[in-house]
Order: structure tokens, then C-alpha cells, then sequence
């Protein structure tokens, strides 16, 4: 097999001893980074870009990927332990990890994390691997009017959740992109809802809006609650160990999970985001206990995680086989390999096939150095967790105002902090739905910029939208994705009455 | 009282030192480090230029001071450019400048243009790009512009808004060719990349982008290039034809060069101005720039700025055509 000996090759370039110590500075790096809500890949890699300048580019590359996956890896801690995603891709993740650790199996989630984060990690390089030529032809297929359905899916799927009410749902995703269409119009240069105030200008940033409504909603939740929650307050880290029943049960959901992740990642654009929420809904639709979703299920914290691990790797099919970024990192490791004198592209893989393969042998690496990593941390970092309630509240309100701080360091965006907080409290206790407004206003800008795409590249012709088979295809699945589960609700309601009746 | 007199004295003391740095012009040197901003987040054209020339300085043993990358990104520059004027007379800060500093202004995003600004040096170009799949029927740029005269809604993708870089050198390659301005579908996508990958997927017709970027792609052998927008062929593109030779009356330059505080100091002009151009001559940047695909095209301050207002004025007529004028 042909792979096997590139790969073979790969490996003799990747165990060097030098680029064994940078696989582990990058990932050690990238995971701490990642941990911080607010610092995510792309501010881990831009930091990393001075120090890269002077390596040999396969060197460098190996470093900066680690960073990059190693704070994917990271991001998922603050959303356990805190609710406080620092990445849109670990938003998923919060959804059942934060009520896992509240029951005081914060241990189980941080483990059950790394675990499928690794192993997401380790299929989607297995996939770059074996096809990653292939599969540049899949990613140019998705045109405008393909990324608009996609996105399109990805919002009603989400907003099909929603059990309770799915009026409530879609109000929620309205609202979303509301929040997302603030600022200058990219298309005309037209500013819309800025009421003329410079700080609306460049919009509203998604880290604003989920530290407001995921954490601090929650620590105004906390403070609702009084004194009558000190009691339980305390919140042990249990165990770590998965028993093999758990083992059994997230094994489907982390294989299916990666190899999905992968696909998206594929995709320039869609990225770990929109991979760990697909991942989490799928997940949910299929699951025979799909009701607990997001009240502590360990499913819920495995798909997502093996999803945006595998996205991660599958975004570098793109830069390395057609040299185009997918996304804001790999813009950034783009910019970094072109600076060491390497142009990534079609001929990257004869040019300099020590780059192509050294980098993919050094995620093998990089993978084992992240479990073996955070596994025997895990006990420290949930430590976080036995500090005294007051203390933490205080310590998660810090961190929230450092991380949306950090951004644009105006004050602006810290009152912004306390409205979308405010916002959240009141979906909280109102039973408005809140996956779907934070996927509206991370997917909202590129919904409608793809819309607006595809109808000028039609002439305005809607028909674009079903003239072509995979939005067409995509289009059809969401409709079916917001009709179906109310008539099966009614179907199965009904019977339940039969039954009672009879 | 008392503070009133200090305050008195450390003016005078301040005032004292700002007649000597006069007296003694020709030997002004950087007194701290220089924060050199790329406008713009890391990884695009700003930042490279930025930390690639402060690297090669710092390499050479050039510069007295250390040059400080600093990132500003937000609304296409003009965020950076806000806080840089408000600093006038700074010797101490330097940005990077390429067409959107005159484009952003003129579709009405920014307060401050070029002229606000001191310019220091032009350091490179590159040229505009026109690139069709390898299997498209359209054999030359002429071949492109005759098709979308007569199907106006043939698009053309390019990597940034309407109105801007990309955007204007593909309009004004085709208003030279007998396209009406407004009769030219421009799609914008958020980056080279994208534009690059819709074009492989055959969601738009041609794209329009730089030639130091598009380079990989042609050697891959699945794009073809039309156009480039040079006045002769480029060195590292031989076989594409430019659009003078096929008859099109339009060249494009995409320089990039460095830009200081309003009023800068003359003397500190000249000091940077000095600095980049014996950069210029180092190993060191020969390598960077031949990496990056960039082509050498120095010119100092005075030269720089009579090239801008040249700029001003070519764009400012494309945009008029294309109704996309706010100033």
C-alpha cells in the first residue's frame, strides 16, 4: 500500500528529536491556550508565528498544527467546568458537559472529552491520509447556493430540538441572526442596527454573546438560587474511569461523530462549529435516551468533541491539497507556511512531500501527547471546581470580562456582556431554547452572504436554490427536519391515548 | 504654585529638546521600540509585509530600535488608521498601506485617506490576475469580456467587497476592453481562497486575484491564467500574456508600501526612508521576497506620495463608473 509507505516516510521526518519537541511544546501550548475562554486557536496561532519564522517549514507546520489542535482539544474544559464555551466549536460540548460536572461527575465529562477528542483526532488524520486528494473535489463542489442549504440545515436541525416548543425555537434562532446582522454589510459596505455608534460597526462578536448567555446567565441563575443551593454546592470531580457499559455506549456515537466531523471539516467554511452541533443533534435524533440530551448525557459530550477534533484535522485537506484556507486558522497557518517559503497547493504533495507527510505522521504524535497530557491533569484542572461558590461565581464573572476584554479592549463590549447576560437569564427562565440563537449568530453572516451569492450568481433566479442536487437535497432534508418531529410527537400522542383509552 | 512651575519647567525642557532633534536632523534616530501595525488580522497581506520587513530588519542588524508587529484589525483598516491619526507628529509609529487605504476612504468607510498620513517608502508590487478553469471555452481576456458582453450575467468572483482592489482591477481590465462598468457581475467572497475554491468547483465563470497567490494553483494545472494586469510579463509567469499585448489598454498595480503618523517629523522620514531602502539591498529580504513572489518597487517618501494621488485619481473615475462613489 502506497500510504503506508508515505507514511512510513513521514514518520522518519516526524520523530526526529527536534520535531518530537515541538509536537509536544505545540500541542502543551495549544491546550493550555485553549483552556482560557476567550483565547482560541486563532490568537494561539498567531502567537505562535514569530517563532515559527526561522524553522524549516515542515518543523514549523508540525509546531503550529499542534497548537492548533491542541487548543481545539483544550477548548473543551471551561465548557465543562464553567459553561463558558471560549470556542464556537465547543459550544456543543457545554450542552451536556456543564450539567454532567453539576452532578458531580465533572472527572467523567473531562475524561470522556479527551477520550473522544482523541479519538476524533486520530480518525480524521487516518482520513487526510488515505484521501485527502479525493476529497478536494468534494469540497469544491460546495458552491454558494450548497453552503446555504448546509447552514440552513444546520439551524433548522437545531432549532428541531427544541421539545418543548418549536415557536419558541424558531424565535430564538430569529433573534440570533438578528444579533448577527448588526454592522457593516460586507456586500454594500451598508451599515444596518449600528444607530450610528462606532462600536457596532464591526458587529457583534460571538465570544460576547455565549460568555453573556451560557456563563454569566448561569452565574445570575446561581445567585437567583441564594443560599437554599449552598448545601449542594459543593461538587465532587468523581470518577474518571468510564465503566464498560459507557464504553459501549459511546462507541457508535464517537465513530459516527468523527468521520461526519471529518466531512464537514472538509468543507472551507463550515469548520468544527457546525461539525460538533451536527454531530450533537444526529446523536440526539438516533439515540434510544435522546430525551436526556442536555441534562447530563454522556453521549452528549462525546459526539461533539469527536466532531470538532476530526473537523479540525479534515480542514487541513483543503490548505494542503488546493492551498486555500477553510477557515480563520488555517488562514492563519497559511500565512505562516508562505512566510517560511512554502506555497501549499496541488503540488505541495510531489514538491515537498516531507511537509505533506511529516505534518500528518506528527498528529499521530500529537494526539498521544494530548491524552497522555491531560489524563493525569484532569484531577488538577477540576480542582476549579471545589473552590468555594461566592469564589467561583467571582472567578467566572473574571474570566468572562478578560475574555471579551481581551477582543477589542473597549468597555463597550463588557456592558454588551451584561445585556446578553441579562438576555440569557430571561430565555433561562422563559424556556426559550438557546443552541438555537448562539448557531444563528455563528452561522447568520455566512447564511446570508451565501444567499445573497448564489441569487447574484443566478441573476436573481430563487431556482438556483433546487436546480442544483446537493442544495436541493440539503433544502429537502431541512424542511423534513422541521415537519416530521411535531407529526411524530402527534402520532405518538395519539397512540398514547389509544392506549389509555383501549 | 508648585505644580504650575514644574509643569512650566518640563515644558520647557520638552519644548528645548524638540528644537535640538530640529537642529540635528540628518542623524534623528528612533529613540524606543517602533510599533509597526498591519492594520488587519494575522495571516493576510498587511501582516506579511509587516513581519516579514521587521524580521529581515532585525535579522540584518539595521535598525537601531526593535520594530513591534501590531495587529489592528476591524472595518477593512480603518480602525487602525483612526488610531494612527490621532497620533500626529509620532516618529515612533508605522503602518503598511497597499490600495485600500485610498479604496476604503472613497467608498465612504474611513475618515482618513492617504492624505492624512505621512508616506515613508513604497516597498513592492504584484499584479492583478485574470484566471479561468483549464476547461473553459474562453481562450484570452478579450475571449472573457466579448462572452460577458454578450451574457452580462457571466460572473466573476474576486476575494474582497465590491468597490475594492480586486473588484476594481477586474472592472477596470473590462471597461478597457468595451464592458460597461456596471454590466460586469462581480462576486464577492471573503478571501482569495474562496474565490479560488468556487472557481474550481465551477460556481463562477473567472476569478480575479493576485499573481504571487494564484502561482500554486497554475502550476497544479487545473486553472489557466488570461491576463496578468503588468505592463510586460512577469518573471515568474512567462507564458501569460498581459492585457496590453491582447490589445486591452490597462495595467494594475498592487503595491504595498509603509505609511507614518500625520506630520511625521521630516528628519524621521528620511531616517526610515534610508532604512528600507538599504534593507532593500540585503540577502536576507532577496530570499523573503523571492519566497513570497513579491517584485521590488522602491520609492521614497516624495515620489511615494505623488504615486498615490496618481492612484486617487484612477480609482476614483472607476468607482464613479460603477455608482460605488460616497466622498
Amino acid at each position: 500500500m502506497e500510504a503506508f509507505e508515505y507514511l512510513l516516510y513521514g514518520f522518519s521526518i516526524a520523530l526526529q528529536p527536534t520535531n518530537i519537541l515541538y509536537v509536544f511544546l505545540g500541542v502543551f501550548a495549544g491546550t493550555l491556550i485553549g483552556m482560557l475562554p476567550g483565547l482560541g486557536p486563532i490568537s494561539a496561532l498567531a502567537l505562535m508565528i514569530p517563532i515559527t519564522f526561522a524553522m524549516n517549514p515542515a518543523s514549523g507546520l508540525i509546531l503550529m498544527a499542534g497548537v492548533y489542535y491542541g487548543a481545539i482539544f483544550g477548548g473543551s474544559t471551561s465548557s465543562i467546568l464553567l459553561n463558558a464555551p471560549g470556542v464556537a466549536g465547543t459550544v456543543a460540548t457545554s450542552f451536556d458537559g456543564f450539567p454532567l460536572a453539576k452532578q458531580g461527575q465533572a472527572g467523567k465529562a473531562l475524561a470522556l472529552a479527551a477520550w473522544s477528542s482523541f479519538i476524533g483526532g486520530t480518525i480524521s488524520v487516518i482520513g487526510l491520509m488515505l484521501i485527502a486528494p479525493t476529497l478536494a473535489s468534494f469540497a469544491v463542489s460546495f458552491g454558494p447556493a450548497e453552503y446555504f442549504a448546509l447552514m440552513l440545515l444546520g439551524l433548522t436541525a437545531v432549532v428541531s430540538l427544541s421539545e418543548r416548543s418549536l415557536v419558541k425555537g424558531l424565535i430564538s434562532a430569529v433573534f440570533g441572526i438578528m444579533v448577527a446582522i448588526v454592522g457593516i454589510d460586507r456586500q454594500t459596505g451598508t451599515q444596518r442596527y449600528t444607530f450610528d455608534s462606532l462600536h457596532f460597526l464591526q458587529g457583534i462578536d460571538f465570544l460576547v454573546v455565549a460568555l453573556g448567555v451560557f456563563a454569566l446567565a448561569e452565574v445570575f441563575v446561581m445567585l437567583l438560587q441564594g443560599r437554599d443551593a449552598k448545601g449542594r454546592a459543593k461538587q465532587a470531580l468523581g470518577s474518571l474511569k468510564l465503566s464498560r457499559q459507557e464504553v459501549k455506549e459511546i462507541a457508535g456515537p464517537v465513530g459516527r461523530s468523527s468521520v461526519q466531523g471529518f466531512f464537514v471539516g472538509v468543507l472551507p467554511g463550515a469548520g468544527a462549529t457546525i461539525a460538533s452541533f451536527l454531530a450533537y443533534i444526529t446523536e440526539k435524533r438516533i439515540a434510544k435516551d435522546g430525551h436526556t440530551f442536555g441534562k447530563g448525557n454522556i453521549k452528549g459530550v462525546a459526539a461533539p468533541e469527536a466532531a470538532n477534533n476530526a473537523a479540525c484535522g479534515g480542514s487541513f485537506v483543503p490548505l494542503l491539497t488546493l492551498g486555500v484556507p477553510g477557515s480563520g486558522s488555517t488562514a492563519v497557518l497559511l500565512g505562516a507556511l508562505l512566510v517560511m517559503g512554502v506555497t501549499p497547493g496541488p503540488m505541495m504533495l510531489e514538491q515537498r512531500p516531507d511537509i505533506f507527510w511529516g505534518v500528518i505522521a506528527s498528529m499521530y504524535i500529537g494526539n498521544i501527547f494530548l491524552l497522555v497530557l491531560n489524563l493525569p491533569l484532569i484531577p488538577y484542572i477540576a480542582r476549579i471546581l471545589e473552590i468555594p461558590r461566592p469564589m467561583l461565581l467571582a472567578l467566572i464573572i473574571v474570566f468572562c470580562m478578560i475574555g471579551v476584554y481581551g477582543l477589542k479592549f473597549t468597555a463597550f463590549d463588557l456592558y454588551l456582556l451584561l445585556g446578553f447576560g441579562l438576555v440569557g437569564l430571561l430565555m433561562r427562565l422563559n424556556g426559550f431554547p438557546l443552541a438555537p440563537m448562539i448557531l444563528a449568530l455563528i452561522l447568520g453572516d455566512l447564511m446570508e452572504e451565501n444567499m445573497r451569492r448564489a441569487l447574484q450568481i443566478s441573476g436573481g433566479d430563487w431556482m438556483i436554490f433546487l436546480e442544483k442536487p446537493i442544495s436541493a437535497t440539503l433544502l429537502g432534508v431541512a424542511v423534513l427536519s422541521l415537519v416530521i418531529p411535531p407529526i411524530l410527537r402527534r402520532i405518538r400522542a395519539a397512540r398514547a391515548q389509544a392506549r389509555e383509552e383501549g | 504654585m508648585f505644580t504650575k512651575q514644574v509643569i512650566a519647567c518640563a515644558t520647557v525642557a520638552l519644548l528645548s529638546t524638540a528644537v535640538i532633534s530640529t537642529a540635528i536632523a540628518s542623524d534623528w534616530k528612533p529613540t524606543q521600540p517602533i510599533e509597526y501595525i498591519a492594520p488587519a488580522n494575522p495571516g493576510g497581506g498587511w501582516d506579511t509585509l509587516i513581519r516579514t520587513t521587521a524580521r529581515v530588519l532585525q535579522e540584518e542588524g539595521l535598525a537601531e530600535q526593535n520594530f513591534a508587529p501590531i495587529n489592528i484589525p476591524g472595518g477593512g483598516g480603518a480602525v487602525a488608521w483612526a488610531q494612527v491619526a490621532a497620533k500626529r507628529g509620532n516618529p515612533h509609529t508605522l503602518f503598511a498601506a497597499s490600495p485600500p487605504l485610498i479604496l476604503v476612504p472613497l467608498s465612504g468607510a474611513s475618515r482618513f485617506n492617504h492624505q492624512d498620513f505621512t508616506p515613508v517608502a513604497r516597498l513592492i508590487t504584484d499584479y492583478s490576475i485574470l484566471l479561468v478553469r483549464d476547461d473553459s471555452p474562453h481562450q484570452s481576456a478579450t475571449d472573457l469580456f466579448e462572452a460577458i458582453k454578450a451574457r452580462p450575467s457571466l460572473s466573476v468572483g474576486g476575494g474582497s467587497a465590491p468597490g475594492s482592489m480586486d473588484h476594481i482591477s477586474v472592472v477596470g481590465a473590462a471597461v478597457a476592453a468595451g464592458v460597461e462598468a456596471a454590466g460586469l457581475n462581480y462576486i464577492a467572497f471573503s478571501g482569495g481562497g474562496e474565490a479560488m475554491t468556487n472557481l474550481l468547483g465551477g460556481h463562477v465563470e473567472a476569478v480575479i486575484t493576485g499573481a504571487g497567490e494564484a502561482s500554486a494553483q497554475l502550476q497544479g494545472g487545473q486553472l489557466r491564467a488570461l491576463a496578468v494586469s503588468a505592463p510586460e510579463r512577469m518573471a515568474a509567469l512567462p507564458d501569460v500574456p498581459t492585457y496590453m499585448e491582447q490589445g486591452i489598454d490597462f495595467t494594475f498595480d498592487i503595491w504595498r508600501g509603509i505609511m507614518g503618523t500625520p506630520d511625521m517629523p521630516e528628519a524621521a522620514v528620511r531616517y526610515y526612508e534610508d532604512l528600507f531602502q538599504r534593507m532593500q539591498q540585503t540577502e536576507g529580504w532577496a530570499m523573503a521576497r523571492d519566497q513570497l513572489g513579491w517584485i521590488d518597487a522602491y520609492q521614497g517618501s516624495a515620489e511615494f506620495g505623488e504615486f498615490l494621488d496618481g492612484q486617487l485619481e484612477q480609482f476614483s473615475s472607476v468607482l464613479s463608473d460603477l455608482g460605488l462613489m460616497r466622498r
